[in-house]
């Protein structure tokens, strides 16, 4: 299985059927599987910030949710989560595809690629990064499970190493 | 001109269980002096995000219509949300936007509705057919009762006086949410 079905599966089996996304090269490889599986209900967003509140609504409206964004898109949602989703204490799973490290070619995607962890860190919001294959199923199991049982963002970052960089020099 | 706090005790007064998502500051002090009821989502801060978060609220629950009460300096801060939502239209959305044309809280400076920007429209353009201004009490009435009777995605833009609310709803988070989840029979999911 790849990667990417694994995260699927994982998903499926904790019950996360509301998927929201701005769309990334990373994240796509996630999303191509779920559109072919009647389980999940996908939600195109404009904005990542968006994904903050859409899944705080779902939470609270009974049903979960994840969001899926470019690491672009931390920086897009940081008020939210900080105002939002931490101090109601919403289970928010965060799967961010890493830009600006390994392998990039953009140099404008390099400063926000170095400031994602800390800038996770300084919102105390857990974040586990993806680099092997054989990790992928302990890691976003025990990402999902720590989300729900603390009731706050947790971000899996997956890496280039794992998933693949930008054929472009 | 619509008065807020007698518009949102309209409001309140015309729904029984249905979730009520107020943006952070006079949209959610009214609303707590209109009616504290459980069923009450107080934003304290995000500004912006009612929109988002009605419209999630909206997706895991159809069976029943679900009202976010905005203001509209948050709505301007996040007006991508209403493409998100027009794009998605969840029939039994219901926004309700209270354009006073200022910054209220802040000290009243102007927003960009006191000048060219029309909300309505740009809720049209975003992709809503269901869209209705009112410029008096009656007439916001008798858009918000249409709304709930009729699918929507409806967007509300009712031009409102600048009347600064004294409401203050619960200060916890933590609170507002547990209390939020029971009154709609939900356990932590």
């Amino acid at each position: 299985m790849t990667w990417s079905k694994q995260i699927t599966q994982l998903l499926k089996d904790y019950n996360i059927r509301f998927l929201s996304y701005v769309p990334d090269a990373i994240g796509e490889q996630i999303l191509k599987h779920a559109r072919q599986d009647a389980f999940f209900d996908l939600l195109p967003l404009a904005r990542e910030e968006e994904g903050v509140g859409v899944v705080a609504g779902q939470y609270l409206g009974g049903s979960r949710g994840a969001v899926l964004m470019p690491t672009s898109g931390v920086g897009n949602a940081v008020n939210a989560l900080a105002s939002l989703a931490i101090p109601y204490e919403i289970p928010l799973p965060m799967f961010i595809g890493w830009r600006g490290d390994l392998g990039e070619f953009n140099s404008a995607q390099v400063p926000m690629g170095q400031a994602l962890r800390p800038i996770l860190d300084s919102l105390n919001i857990p974040h586990f990064m993806l680099t092997r294959p054989d990790d992928v199923d302990t890691v976003v199991d025990g990402a999902l499970k720590l989300a729900f049982a603390h009731e706050r963002p947790v971000a899996v970052i997956i890496s280039t190493q794992l998933a693949g960089w930008k054929d472009e020099k | 001109m619509i008065n807020r706090l007698e518009a949102t005790r309209y409001v309140v007064a015309q729904v029984t269980d249905e979730p009520i998502v107020a943006s952070l500051g006079n949209a959610k002090f009214d609303l707590f002096l209109a009616k504290d009821r459980p069923q009450n989502f107080y934003m304290w801060n995000s500004m912006g995000m009612a929109s988002s978060m009605g419209l999630g609220l909206a997706m895991a629950r159809p069976q029943q219509k679900v009202i976010i009460l905005d203001g509209d300096g948050a709505l301007l801060m996040n007006l991508n949300s209403l493409t998100t939502a027009a794009s998605r239209a969840p029939e039994n959305l219901i926004h309700v936007v209270w354009d006073n044309r200022q910054f209220e809280l802040t000290g009243g400076q102007p927003t960009h509705t006191a000048y060219r920007t029309d909300l309505a429209m740009i809720a049209r353009g975003a992709g809503f057919t269901q869209v209705a201004s009112a410029e008096t009490q009656e007439a916001f009435e008798a858009a918000f009762a249409h709304a709930l009777k009729t699918p929507g995605p409806w967007i509300l833009v009712a031009h409102i006086d600048a009347q600064r609310s004294p409401g203050r709803p619960p200060k916890s988070a933590t609170y507002i949410k547990h209390r939020f989840m029971q009154s709609l029979g939900i356990e932590p999911v």
